[in-house]
């Protein structure tokens, strides 16, 4: 099985979501290569809409294989400012780029210090033993 | 239940090498996919060529004696005397109350001998309810860990088949008590998938070399080893019930659609007069297809309503057909819907639109000559 890799660029949740801070105070939120690895084959993905407000930890969406279905959550408190319509028809980005055009996404932070809470990259490596 | 609680198939260490995703089913430990395929290239292999599946979890039972096929005529719910030696049956066992205990698949040998195919976790019960029933003279044994289960599944099976020397194009539901390699191996014409296949019925310690070889007969088909989780994809886009979900002690024969399977004019089955008299009421719910118009995955449990927002029933399979790119279902309904209606499907509190259908979805040739 090829080794699962996680961007030292990225944030992550204990939830197995990664954060990437990108322009204007915005950040991209999408599922990591161990999530997608562990649902299998994802057929169905329901997002968040724009301009949702979002309390961190609020379940936003859905992400759902072959087998199984995982809820997505809010990794932090913002306003949602974009999808990735693209999961509509090609789902199974998720699986073959999840860090690239598998993501879901966008929000702009409330508060922009909530960052510092999420875990980096060998943090999460760790607690995933 | 723990996973040191599991039971494993011969073939587990194979698995296991291939980087199997392993999971419980019925108390055994089986692939559900592998690396470098998932559900749904494994579903696809196996729609357009060749696939190959261990499922040695399923029983394994012998009644033998004198008047053997007699005797499990009148217990399991089809007609045996409809086949003669050489060929297998899809049969029920139900209980008085008409619910069903199991499906399972019943080889017919001869009068004095019938092979018997039930689901994993239904076994143990199956044998048990036969044993106590069996008159003198009549034996019944559990040989659940005696064979392995192989079923080559794909239009291209028989490719396969013939490369190992197997011998192949024999009548759907027919089998053949054979040799390979100088050991026996059963080999029926038959799936759980829709396409052409065979199920091969090695001894246990047989398993291992005969998976080994057919793995190598795939290569030029590009066929691949599939899991479980395609397994259950295939038979769904077939309609084909599977017990716990679509079958149960809950839901008869008669609700299922599996009429066909019951021997109406025999004198004795158990659930006789109980599934007669539901099949005379007409008025319990029926097993209909249900095929999602809107994007979204049907799961068991979920309930249907009809357009005017009245609980009509609910889903008792469903899943993401690879074939279709579409979420399709299988759901106990009300006798008031007809096949072609729109309904509701309440997916997690999302209204998802759906056609009542009759299975299969998809078009096969698991009957082909």
């Amino acid at each position: 099985m090829s080794e699962l890799e996680y961007p030292n660029d990225l944030s992550y949740t204990p939830e197995h979501e990664w954060v990437r801070r990108a322009a204007d105070g915005v950040v991209r939120v999408g599922i990591t290569a161990f999530a997608q690895e562990a649902l299998g084959d994802v057929v169905y993905v329901s997002l968040p809409k724009v301009g949702d407000a979002l309390a961190t930890g609020d379940a936003c969406g859905e992400v759902e294989s072959t087998k199984s279905v995982s809820d997505v959550y809010s990794p932090l408190a913002g306003e949602v400012t974009g999808v990735n319509d693209d999961l509509e028809r090609t789902p199974e980005l998720v699986n073959s780029d999840p860090y690239g055009q598998g993501w879901m996404f966008e929000l702009r932070p409330s508060d922009p210090s909530d960052l510092d809470a999420l875990l980096d990259a060998t943090a999460y490596k760790n607690q995933l033993g | 239940m723990t996973d040191d609680a599991l039971l494993r198939s011969p073939l587990h260490d194979r698995h296991v090498a291939l980087g199997a995703k392993m999971a419980d089913f019925g108390g055994w430990e089986m692939p559900i996919e592998y690396p470098g395929g998932g559900v749904v290239r494994e579903h696809t292999a196996v729609r357009t060529g060749v696939g190959l599946f261990d499922v040695s979890h399923l029983g394994k039972a012998r009644v033998s004696g004198p008047g053997a096929a007699e005797f499990v005529n009148r217990c399991l719910t089809n007609d045996l005397r409809r086949i003669g030696p050489g060929k297998a049956q899809y049969t029920l066992c139900c209980d008085e109350n008409g619910g069903t205990v199991d499906d399972l698949i019943q080889y017919l040998h001869g009068d004095d001998d019938v092979f018997l195919i039930p689901n994993a976790a239904n076994t143990a019960t199956v044998v048990d309810l036969l044993k106590a029933a069996a008159p003198d003279g009549i034996t019944v044994e559990n040989l659940h860990d005696r064979y392995g289960v192989i079923a080559v599944q794909g239009r291209k099976s028989d490719e396969v088949l013939r490369t190992l020397g197997l011998p192949v194009d024999m009548e759907y539901m027919s089998f053949v008590q054979t040799q390979w390699r100088g050991r026996p191996v059963m080999v029926l014409r038959s799936g759980y998938t829709g396409e052409r296949g065979y199920e091969l019925v090695p001894a246990w310690d047989d398993a291992g070399p005969l998976w080994d070889a057919l793995m190598e007969a795939l290569e030029p088909y590009a066929g691949l080893p599939c899991g479980l989780g395609a397994r259950d994809t295939l038979r769904t886009e077939m309609g084909y019930p599977l017990h716990g979900n679509d079958l149960s002690r809950s839901i008869s024969p008669v609700m299922a659609g599996a009429s066909w399977a019951v021997g109406w004019d025999k004198p004795e089955f158990w659930g006789r007069s109980a599934v007669t008299q539901q099949r005379a009421e007409k008025t319990g719910r029926l097993s209909r297809g249900l095929l999602a118009t809107d994007r979204g995955i049907p799961r068991p449990h979920c309930p249907v309503t009809s357009a005017d927002g009245a609980v009509v029933g609910e889903v008792t399979s469903g899943t993401f057909s690879p074939t279709l790119k579409q979420g399709i279902a299988l759901a106990l309904l009300d006798r008031s819907v007809a096949i072609g209606d729109e309904v509701v499907i309440d997916v997690r509190g999302r209204a998802v639109a759906a056609t009542v259908t009759k299975p299969p979805f998809v078009a096969v040739g698991v009957r082909e000559s």
